[in-house]
């Protein structure tokens, strides 16, 4: 109804007349109408209006003792009436304004803010007031938190707040005590406000989506902290944060901690936040109490949110069960309802008295401790009911050692507790195979060795210790960037999350004929290279469908084999060069990704997955090109890597395939011609490492045929024999420093060796070759 | 039995006794038996810290946080030599979680039954300062050999050194 934009908008001198109407409908405003408040009042004469104030405080003060603290005459005239708030409002804005221009209290609430349910208003407390505007500032205030409803700025509201009930019972409090002299410990005067929330934080949500007025004043000067029903006192009586930690279903562990808050506080600071800092922003501890998310109304969300996880969780982890179960609560209704989970508590469980006023009298210090121990007896009865049913017994014995220890809990429960909760945020995965892959394995072949061991050894299981990691899965929260209600257009706000691109890089493609022949090669390249990242993520996927198929159910199974058969087929052809129509002309295609590191390594893993005919076409293409790739290869030496998938695949190959390779190492045509004086092509790979070691591996694979088989066509085969010569022959020209070393010598080549010749022969060769055992 | 991740880990140990006790603390019951039970009061738990320096820390760690930042209570500084060590009392310390090597809790048991001897400070720092310099002088020689056959050590980080 009486919306301002801002101060300056405020009918100061206009509609006089408004108010005057307005005011008829309240009769004890009516006597604060205009002459004292109103905008008639061209005398600014506070004491006046201090008297008045006082006098008003008496009567309702009275009327709330008779009604029992839950009606009072003030709440009547608030609650009920919007549209005396309205007026109210107006009259405050411009009592504001008159009694101290220089402290600009943001009020921006709609009379329709009252009724709202959502909205909690901040209350103002006096106990949290600055002790420095005493007097009639303070007294205003009185009745200043019923008719006032300011917003503070965003930070603070993410912390749910109460609302009206407890307003009053809080008032009456307040009221009482005020009466009070007021206690010690003033805050540090000039000193900057101290802030729940580290400046330059980010908000953590979107400013409520839900707060429809606007931000008069965007200033938070004097932001009063929130006071329940049952803090209002000042620092003397107020539990210190020590002693809120050791509330039982703290509401501190509930809450939904925005991550931004630092809640490691030092003593002084706390001293002052709790002396009533001047802009009395919310510490952690007061907005804890505030938002009233308890333990037990948590206990009834968490099955819901947990998905009966939850129950698997070890007594030790209970304080990140409610961690765990806070952040999802809230967060999805926390667009619509913040303070819902706060008011719906409230009316489930009235939160205990946590300090009781007969030890007012007590030095802070003492008090906390005696709540401490009151604490660990309430504990106590507890967790007998509960898992660790031992905890008990030690508890009396350890009391007293409390009570010698000064600086214990000087980190607070709910501080442990945020730092233990960060930390196993960050072990939280939906995919945890995929997030954290090393661990995982590492794990499954501790297991498998632990297992096994204790198949064979009987003795006493040997306990592993475990990390403990959350019970449960992480959930997506999609990102919203901060908005502001009612501002036009939108925060360039720039953040982790939604990071600002820096770089407008935009994608030129060339066009053909510029580019030169050096640009054609290396676009060859980077073809080659994308290919072998292409293949190479197939080939992670085939190399994981093992795995997928035992977490599969039976229908999925044979569709998951037929992905995998088709993986397979396109990683060859990949690999081979897919060539439509052609037969396999050239092994351009293959040699290129042979001759890169990565290409080679991943040959070697595809291997296996590859049928026969399929992997010896590769051991063909390998050997045909053998020379090129060992030049290429002198640099990485990865060759070597091949040489077991090699051995593996000959091991099935037909003695036909066998011969065909062995020809394609030696490079003979398919017909014999007439052998020329050296055979360049099995000398180059006679020199290196891998091509030896290939050629031993084809070598002893034919004879194994050939012992294997009395009449074998090998033994039939010219080409076999030719090749045996020509290769022996080679093995004996070449000279023994330019032989490389292989990796093994198999040890049936001597007997190859035997057949094909001489013993004189046979004795060079077995020197050279180191063929037999005893000499190496 | 079972830890927790990271820093998290010694959050346990922090109000150990008086950890447990209230709700939510990370506490197994099996645990609580490895606890001194001689039942005269112990504050706390003792903590060793070893900085990337080089020194050794040991104190009642009050506070951490997921850093590993520590603050720790009733410091002492320990420098070895040898078989002795010299305890250096130095109040509260606040240490930045990089600097931190390692942080373990200190078993008050086996920590009086140690082949070590405690020396004075003055003495240590005494000891101390001559290993230095035993230790400089054959760096010299060292590099010296090295310079003479042509060699060169390249320049240790001067970040961790010790």
């Amino acid at each position: 109804m009486f919306r301002y934009q801002s101060l300056e908008d405020c009918p100061l001198d206009e509609d006089e007349d408004a108010f005057q109407t307005l005011g008829e409908e309240d009769e004890d405003i009516d006597q604060f109408n205009d002459d004292t408040f109103g905008a008639g009042a061209v005398d600014d004469d506070w004491q006046e209006a201090h008297e008045r104030l006082a006098e008003l405080e008496d009567k309702p003060a009275a009327a709330r003792e008779l009604e029992d603290g839950t009606v009072s005459d003030e709440m009547d005239l608030l609650g009920h009436h919007e549209e005396n708030l309205a007026e109210r409002l107006s009259k405050l804005v411009i009592e504001n304004e008159l009694e101290d221009p220089a402290i600009m209290q943001a009020v921006q609430t709609q009379p329709s803010m009252l009724g709202d349910p959502p909205y909690s208003p901040l209350q103002q407390p006096g106990g949290l007031n600055s002790s420095i505007w005493d007097g009639s500032e303070v007294l205003r205030r009185i009745r200043g938190p019923l008719l006032t409803q300011e917003v503070p700025s965003v930070s603070v509201l993410e912390y749910a707040l109460p609302q009206k009930p407890p307003q009053a019972q809080e008032d009456e409090r307040d009221l009482s005590e005020r009466a009070l002299p007021r206690r010690s410990s003033s805050p540090v005067i000039g000193s900057p406000p101290v802030r729940a929330v580290p400046i330059g934080t980010p908000p953590k949500q979107a400013a409520m989506p839900n707060f429809n007025q606007q931000i008069l004043c965007p200033k938070p000067v004097h932001i009063r902290a929130p006071m329940q029903q049952r803090y209002p006192a000042p620092y003397g009586e107020r539990m210190s944060p020590n002693q809120l930690c050791s509330v039982p279903n703290s509401s501190l562990l509930g809450h939904p901690f925005p991550p931004s808050v630092t809640p490691v506080f030092t003593h002084l600071q706390r001293a002052q936040l709790l002396g009533g800092a001047q802009a009395g922003r919310m510490s952690p501890s007061q907005f804890a109490r505030v938002s009233g998310l308890v333990g037990s109304p948590l206990a009834s969300m968490n099955p819901k949110l947990l998905q009966g996880r939850v129950g698997q969780m070890v007594p030790p982890a209970s304080g990140f069960r409610a961690f765990f179960g806070a952040p999802p609560a809230p967060h999805p209704s926390q667009q619509q309802h913040p303070p819902g989970p706060g008011s719906h508590l409230q009316n489930i469980r009235p939160h205990p008295q946590m300090f009781r006023p007969d030890t007012t009298h007590l030095h802070p210090q003492h008090r906390r401790l005696l709540h401490q121990r009151q604490q660990q007896n309430r504990n106590q009865h507890r967790s007998l009911n509960g898992s660790a049913g031992d905890r008990g017994s030690h508890r009396s014995s350890h009391q007293e050692q409390l009570r010698k220890d000064p600086y214990a809990n000087l980190m607070l429960q709910r501080e442990k507790d945020w730092v233990s909760k960060i930390q196993m945020m960050q072990l939280q995965s939906t995919d945890p195979y995929l997030d954290d892959f090393y661990y995982q394995n590492y794990f499954q072949k501790l297991e498998k060795v632990s297992a096994a061991d204790e198949l064979h050894g009987d003795g006493p299981k040997k306990e592993r210790t475990k990390l403990i990691t959350p019970q449960v899965a992480k959930l997506e929260h999609a990102y919203k960037p901060v908005q502001f209600e009612g501002s036009l257009g939108k925060l360039t706000v720039s953040s982790v999350n939604n990071p600002r691109k820096m770089i407008d890089a935009v994608v030129t493609s060339r066009s053909e004929d510029d580019e030169t022949k050096e640009k054609q090669v290396r676009d060859k390249r980077r073809q080659t290279l994308v290919t072998i990242e292409k293949t190479y993520s197939l080939l992670l996927d085939v190399e994981d469908y093992e795995r997928r198929y035992l977490l599969s159910l039976e229908g999925e199974r044979p569709a998951l084999m037929e992905e995998r058969k088709q993986k397979i087929c396109s990683m060859y052809d990949n690999v081979r060069g897919k060539t439509l129509g052609q037969e396999r002309p050239s092994d351009d295609h293959f040699v290129q990704i042979m001759c890169i590191r990565k290409g080679k390594r991943m040959v070697a893993r595809i291997l296996p997955f590859l049928s026969t005919e399929q992997a010896a076409d590769i051991l063909m293409a390998t050997a045909r090109n053998l020379p090129f790739l060992i030049k290429k290869d002198a640099q990485d030496e990865v060759l070597l890597c091949l040489l077991r998938p090699f051995s593996l695949v000959l091991y099935h190959l037909p003695s036909g395939m066998v011969t065909s390779l062995l020809q394609q190492l030696a490079n003979l045509p398919q017909s014999a011609t007439a052998p020329a004086p050296a055979n360049l092509h099995l000398a180059a790979v006679l020199q290196n490492k891998f091509g030896l070691s290939l050629l031993y591996l084809v070598l002893s694979r034919g004879e194994e045929l050939q012992s294997s088989h009395a009449a074998t066509e090998l033994m039939q085969d010219n080409q076999w024999t030719e090749l045996m010569f020509t290769a022996t022959r080679e093995l004996l020209r070449i000279p023994q420093a330019a032989l490389a070393k292989p990796v093994s010598t198999p040890s049936n080549l001597l007997s190859l060796f035997s057949r094909y010749v001489d013993q004189q022969k046979l004795n060079v060769l077995e020197t050279k070759l180191q063929l037999v055992q005893g000499i190496r | 039995m079972n830890y927790m991740p990271g820093t998290a880990s010694l959050i346990q140990d922090i109000d150990r006794r008086a950890c447990w006790l209230l709700p939510g603390c990370g506490e197994q019951p099996g645990a609580a038996a490895s606890r001194p039970s001689s039942g005269f009061p112990v504050a706390g738990e003792k903590h060793l810290v070893l900085l990337r320096d080089g020194r050794t820390l040991i104190g009642y760690l009050r506070s951490i946080d997921q850093f590993a930042n520590l603050v720790l209570h009733q410091t002492v500084e320990r420098i070895h030599v040898g078989k002795k060590y010299g305890d250096i009392p130095r109040g509260i310390f606040v240490v930045r979680g990089e600097n931190v090597v390692l942080l373990g809790e200190i078993d008050l048991e086996k920590e009086s039954d140690t082949p070590l001897q405690q020396v004075s400070i003055e003495e240590i720092l005494e000891e101390q300062r001559v290993e230095q310099q035993a230790k400089q002088e054959s760096e010299k020689l060292k590099v010296q050999a090295l310079k003479e056959r042509g060699l060169s050590v390249p320049r240790a980080d001067t970040l961790d050194e010790y």
